[in-house]
């Protein structure tokens, strides 16, 4: 789990996708996920996955990249499982081989769907994320909720191994026992936990209300987000590949093997 | 005895934390653990109780290897009193709280009742018994920290960074506690920065930068050192700068108390 969050999170860098326009990127990471969504087949996802690593090896992101899908492998072992299991009991299925072509499919498609918003995540600041979804025009109260999300995440996972390390200091064990028992020594932690939360959210309600957050609707920014040659660039390749694989799939549709 | 042999630590994301560390402390000895921030102070305390496993070397807690045992097992041994008590507390009430560590190291139940309320006589806790832990004030938190420790009365406590948040008067009793727990002959490591804190306890030092230990030496000889100490971002105690402002009238720079230096101006104004 941690291992996804690591994948999402950003990390610095001065790459031409790190350079390249927010809302570029997220059109590039929206485009990713549209074709592994309309596209079954397993050509066209390694096509997908090789770009979004190809883009992750650009962006010299590609060892927090891998860490995503590294760790999203129980995921996608689940999909497999779920789909193969559920359809070898149900009557008059196709083929064992066929069950198993497609419960792959359906497993392998999860990496490039989760991976596609990776690249977004891993080259763009809080900062720019905000300005984005302000530019789509979504009310500010809800970016900021949003970008303080991803922003106290790694506070939150340190947090939670320092609570660990203290109640393992007093003698808690946490892997001992059957399933149930472990669930109840899950109470330590879980208490300082939420309660350190929630101390950490009253807060950041008051330094908000101290810098008298919400006072005006209209929300500036000191660095506009503003389109480059370049950005228009890869928007327009962008397009022209969601283009192509709509052409493809809907209007006048060829067999991928 | 404690003893860390060539000890390299490295955190999953890549960060040296402990480079290289050759340590010995020996029973019923008292130590600080200075430096500044981001020096390997905690970490090299997590590594006591086996929290943390040395990449590299051996960590040797009475000729144990940490590697070898659980964290529950070697707890036992060394209690660890962390920064901040708010990442403890889960307990309704204070008694609970005590117990808890207790109640996992398996005494019995009787057992359990005479520590807990030695611990809360130990640390003045005694009118809050009932009490939540979450509406006790900062200090009394900290109180209440080093008592869930005390109470299963470990050979080794280890102390990070308990002056911070803390009134004068409360240092004051916490400087009481060390001694006498010392006195009883336990092991007490403690990191800190609180130069004027630490003056008072006169141990042995042990300076760290960047996962190094860069000095290890009895206090006098630490704090005199001022290019050290400049180098690890610490000021001198405010004692040793006056001895040295006195020197003119033939006052030896030295970590005095502040009554010794008082008698010593006294002997050199009357020369």
């Amino acid at each position: 789990m941690a291992a996804i969050l690591q994948g999402l999170q950003f990390y610095p860098g001065d790459s031409f996708i790190h350079r390249l326009d927010p809302r570029a990127k997220l059109l590039i990471s929206t485009t990713f996920l549209f074709i592994t969504l309309i596209y079954v087949e397993v050509t066209v996802t390694t096509i997908i996955i090789v770009a979004e690593a190809l883009l992750a090896a650009i962006s010299g992101t590609m060892r927090r990249w891998i860490k995503t899908v590294y760790g999203s492998i129980p995921f996608i072992v689940a999909v497999f499982l779920m789909n193969y299991l559920v359809r070898m009991f149900i009557p008059g299925q196709p083929p064992t081989q066929v069950i198993l072509y497609e419960s792959f499919a359906a497993a392998y498609r999860l990496i490039a769907l989760l991976a596609s918003f990776s690249i977004f995540f891993l080259t763009t600041t809080p900062e720019e994320i905000g300005m984005t979804l302000t530019k789509l025009k979504i009310p500010y109260m809800y970016v900021f909720a949003f970008i303080s999300a991803i922003r106290f995440t790694p506070i939150l996972a340190e947090e939670l191994q320092t609570i660990m390390d203290s109640q393992r200091s007093r003698g808690l064990e946490l892997d001992k026992g059957n399933p149930l028992t472990r669930l109840k020594r899950y109470i330590p932690i879980l208490v300082p936990l939420i309660v350190n939360v929630l101390r950490r959210s009253y807060e950041l309600a008051e330094a908000m209300e101290v810098k008298c957050f919400g006072a005006s609707k209209k929300r500036t920014y000191l660095k506009e987000l503003k389109l480059r040659p370049r950005d228009l660039f890869v928007i327009i390749l962008t397009l022209i590949s969601i283009s192509i694989s709509i052409y493809f799939k809907f209007i006048n549709p060829i067999k991928i093997p | 005895m404690i003893r860390f042999e060539s000890v390299e630590y490295i955190y999953p994301n890549g960060v040296k934390a402990l480079d290289g560390i050759d340590l010995e402390i020996g029973d019923g000895e008292i130590v600080t653990i200075m430096g500044e921030n981001g020096a390997g102070k905690t970490t090299l305390i997590k590594h006591l109780n086996g929290l943390l496993k040395p990449v590299k070397g051996k960590v040797l807690i009475d000729g144990i290897d940490t590697r070898k045992v659980t964290v529950a097992s070697l707890s036992k041994k060394v209690g660890i009193v962390f920064q901040n008590p708010d990442d403890m507390f889960f307990s309704e009430n204070i008694w609970e709280e005590i117990a808890f560590a207790l109640r996992n190291f398996g005494y019995d139940e009787e057992v359990v009742k005479r520590r807990v309320e030695n611990a809360i006589n130990f640390m003045d806790l005694a009118s809050y018994v009932d009490k939540s832990p979450f509406t006790l004030s900062g200090g009394e938190k900290k109180r209440l920290a080093l008592a869930i420790v005390l109470a299963w009365s470990p050979d080794i406590i280890a102390l990070d960074e308990p002056t911070i948040g803390q009134d004068i008067l409360q240092k004051e009793k916490l400087l009481q506690v060390i001694k006498l727990l010392n006195s009883q002959g336990k092991t007490i490591i403690i990191s800190s920065h609180d130069v004027e804190f630490i003056a008072d306890l006169k141990p042995r030092i042990i300076l760290m930068k960047r996962g190094k230990v860069i000095a290890d030496g009895n206090a006098e000889e630490i704090f005199l050192n001022e290019e050290l100490l400049k180098s690890c971002n610490l000021l001198p105690p405010q004692l040793i700068t006056l001895s040295r402002e006195l020197e003119f009238i033939g006052v030896r720079p030295r970590l005095y108390s502040p009554r010794e230096l008082a008698a010593e101006i006294m002997t050199r104004l009357q020369r």
